[in-house]
């Protein structure tokens, strides 16, 4: 998706818009697009077949369309001087609120979509929360991210499939991978500060913790029918779930603000 | 992404003049009758009879052209982690995307004329077919991304225009898509050129620095002069110019946006000359040239090491997904 200006929120004073809580729910879904479309777009060109390598890449390319115009809504909320590349580049690396479930590095292909898998089904529920919400701003954007995460949902859906129905290695290796992966899934749903605050304005449907349940139902019966185990609704590093970002991060980190640092200030 | 005229139907029998027949006429005389089919612009399908020769022929320049957009990937594939803003993240990777797309469709053509993907990426990776030169050499900054996307696929556009009008239908269509969203990627590098030379003196002096080093690559990237009558290529009008002309076309256009911006093209002797109404520029380096593609360049043990690499530890994706059977999913 290419990022599409959002309509201009009313001044946030004005409405008793609850603005620190929707700046953390903003943030934590930009940095969610942004790591995982930084992350998978690395498949570029290296993709285990042509044709995947092109779906692949498309993907990646919706998750940082939809990063920009979250990070874009972001900007306006906040009304200062940043503007979207600032906050998706001008951080430090502790100051990223991505799930923690994205900090596991690219790994291998069953990596990728195992991580993807569990992002994917649980940013749709959580997409599902704040469809028809009350501030418009967030439920028009909401809207287009929804109709193209039906197509991401499909493709990761069919990939699940297929490794989980190959013998042998493919499946050995979604295994290894969900392994590694799956107690971490939840931290999409860590609490947000605020999110009462959230759900009392109508933005939100529920408290995350409240979402995290639906999505493992949501997921349970694909999982049980080929035979996987079905991750906890609770993230085993629930306290830190968006924050505390190890090693793979730094990598990305020191990647994607390489240029930027290497003259600060300019316009690229 | 789709360029509507990438989707024009292949000519109906009736609509198009077809390869003449082989009955009742010598291996020879038919050869000869397909020899002035091509010569006098008509198409050739896949699935029309053709001499070996003229298939061969195909083959050899469309896997070139594959193996080139495939390894083309990865000079800016380096950069793509690092691109400093959210919109040239997004440009990056849909032109780096389009590469790889490019190559699709190369290779099925290839596939087409009868040598599989596996065989072609095997060739590629041990050296046994090529790639064009300016893959071979390393990308050392952001400059020199905005430089390849502009200058090489300007280069490159410069030829692939003339494809369009290639003999063999498959290819000729499918350039004409390709050629539409090469000139996406200029206009992409055009503006990373443009907003670096408009920059902090830093940003400016890596465009000059870029442009020093692709310079040289990009004068050899057409090829050696070579007479019109030999080319074989030319002769079964699978492509249309020569070297030199590609040359001339391609300095005529961008040697006056280049001094518009201020930039210095890295060679005293270029000029136009009015009387022959040529370009005149200091000899390219042709042994380089020889030696980049024959897989001794900077970085082309680099590249072709990569490509195997990745091309290994995907290996059980493609053996279980495209060679085993689909069993029948599970009973819960």
């Amino acid at each position: 998706m290419t990022p599409t200006p959002v309509p201009t929120p009313t001044p946030a004073s004005a409405t008793g818009l609850p603005v620190d809580a929707l700046d953390a729910l903003l943030r934590s879904m930009a940095d969610d697009e942004f790591v995982i479309g930084f992350s998978d777009s690395e498949w570029t060109g290296i993709a285990p077949i042509l044709e995947e390598d092109i779906a692949m890449s498309s993907l990646s390319q919706d998750e940082l369309g939809h990063a920009a115009a979250l990070y874009g809504l972001l900007a306006e909320l906040l009304g200062g001087d940043a503007d979207a590349d600032a906050l998706a580049y001008d951080r430090e690396p502790d100051q990223y609120r991505h799930a923690r479930l994205l900090d596991h590095g690219r790994g291998d292909w069953a990596m990728t979509i195992a991580r993807r898998y569990l992002y994917e089904t649980a940013d749709a529920v959580r997409l599902a929360a704040l469809t028809g919400g009350s501030w418009a701003p967030l439920t028009g954007l909401v809207g287009k991210m929804v109709r193209e995460e039906r197509y991401h949902a499909m493709h990761i859906g069919a990939w699940l499939e297929r490794l989980a129905a190959a013998r042998g290695e493919p499946r050995d290796r979604l295994e290894t991978a969900l392994a590694a992966v799956a107690p971490d899934a939840a931290t999409v749903f860590a609490a947000l500060e605020g999110e009462a605050d959230l759900v009392q304005a109508g933005i939100l449907a529920a408290p995350m913790a409240e979402l995290a349940e639906r999505w493992q139902a949501a997921i349970s019966p694909t999982l049980s029918r080929l035979g996987l185990r079905i991750p906890s609704s609770t993230a085993a590093s629930a306290s830190r779930g968006r924050t505390d970002h190890g090693e793979p991060f730094a990598w990305l980190w020191s990647e994607f603000t390489m240029v930027r640092r290497s003259d600060p200030g300019a316009a690229w | 992404m789709t360029d509507p005229l990438a989707l024009d139907p292949v000519l109906a029998p009736e609509e198009r003049t077809p390869v003449p027949s082989r009955e009742g006429v010598t291996p020879d005389a038919w050869v000869e009758r397909f020899e002035a089919h091509v010569a006098a612009g008509h198409k050739v399908e896949a699935s029309d009879p053709m001499p070996d020769e003229y298939r061969t022929a195909v083959l050899r320049f469309v896997e070139m052209h594959a193996n080139s957009e495939l390894m083309g990937v990865l000079p800016e594939r380096e950069w793509l982690m690092r691109a400093p803003t959210l919109r040239r993240k997004l440009a990056l990777t849909a032109k780096v995307q389009d590469e790889v797309g490019h190559a699709q469709l190369l290779y099925r053509i290839a596939e087409d004329l009868g040598k599989s993907r596996e065989a072609m990426f095997d060739d590629l990776i041990d050296g046994r077919t090529k790639f064009h030169n300016v893959f071979h050499y390393p990308t050392r900054s952001w400059a020199d991304v905005g430089i390849i996307a502009w200058l090489v696929d300007a280069a490159a556009i410069v030829a692939q225009q003339a494809l369009r009008d290639s003999s063999y239908g498959p290819y000729a269509r499918t350039m004409r898509k390709i050629c539409w969203e090469e000139s996406v990627h200029i206009m992409h590098g055009r503006d990373v050129v443009l907003t670096l030379v408009t920059g902090t003196p830093s940003q400016r002096a890596a465009v000059q620095d870029a442009l020093d080093r692709w310079w040289g690559p990009l004068m050899q990237m057409h090829g050696p002069r070579s007479p019109r009558e030999k080319d074989r290529d030319l002769h079964w009008r699978i492509k249309a110019k020569t070297s030199e002309e590609l040359r001339q076309e391609f300095l005529t256009i961008y040697v006056p946006r280049l001094l518009e911006l201020g930039l210095v093209i890295p060679d005293p002797a270029l000029r136009f000359d009015e009387a022959s109404a040529l370009w005149q520029y200091t000899e390219p380096d042709w042994d380089e040239l020889r030696t980049v593609v024959t897989n001794h360049g900077p970085m082309s043990q680099a590249r072709l090491d990569f490509r195997r690499l990745a091309r290994e530890e995907t290996r059980w994706v493609r053996e279980s997904i495209l060679a085993a059977p689909r069993p029948a999913p599970r009973v819960a």
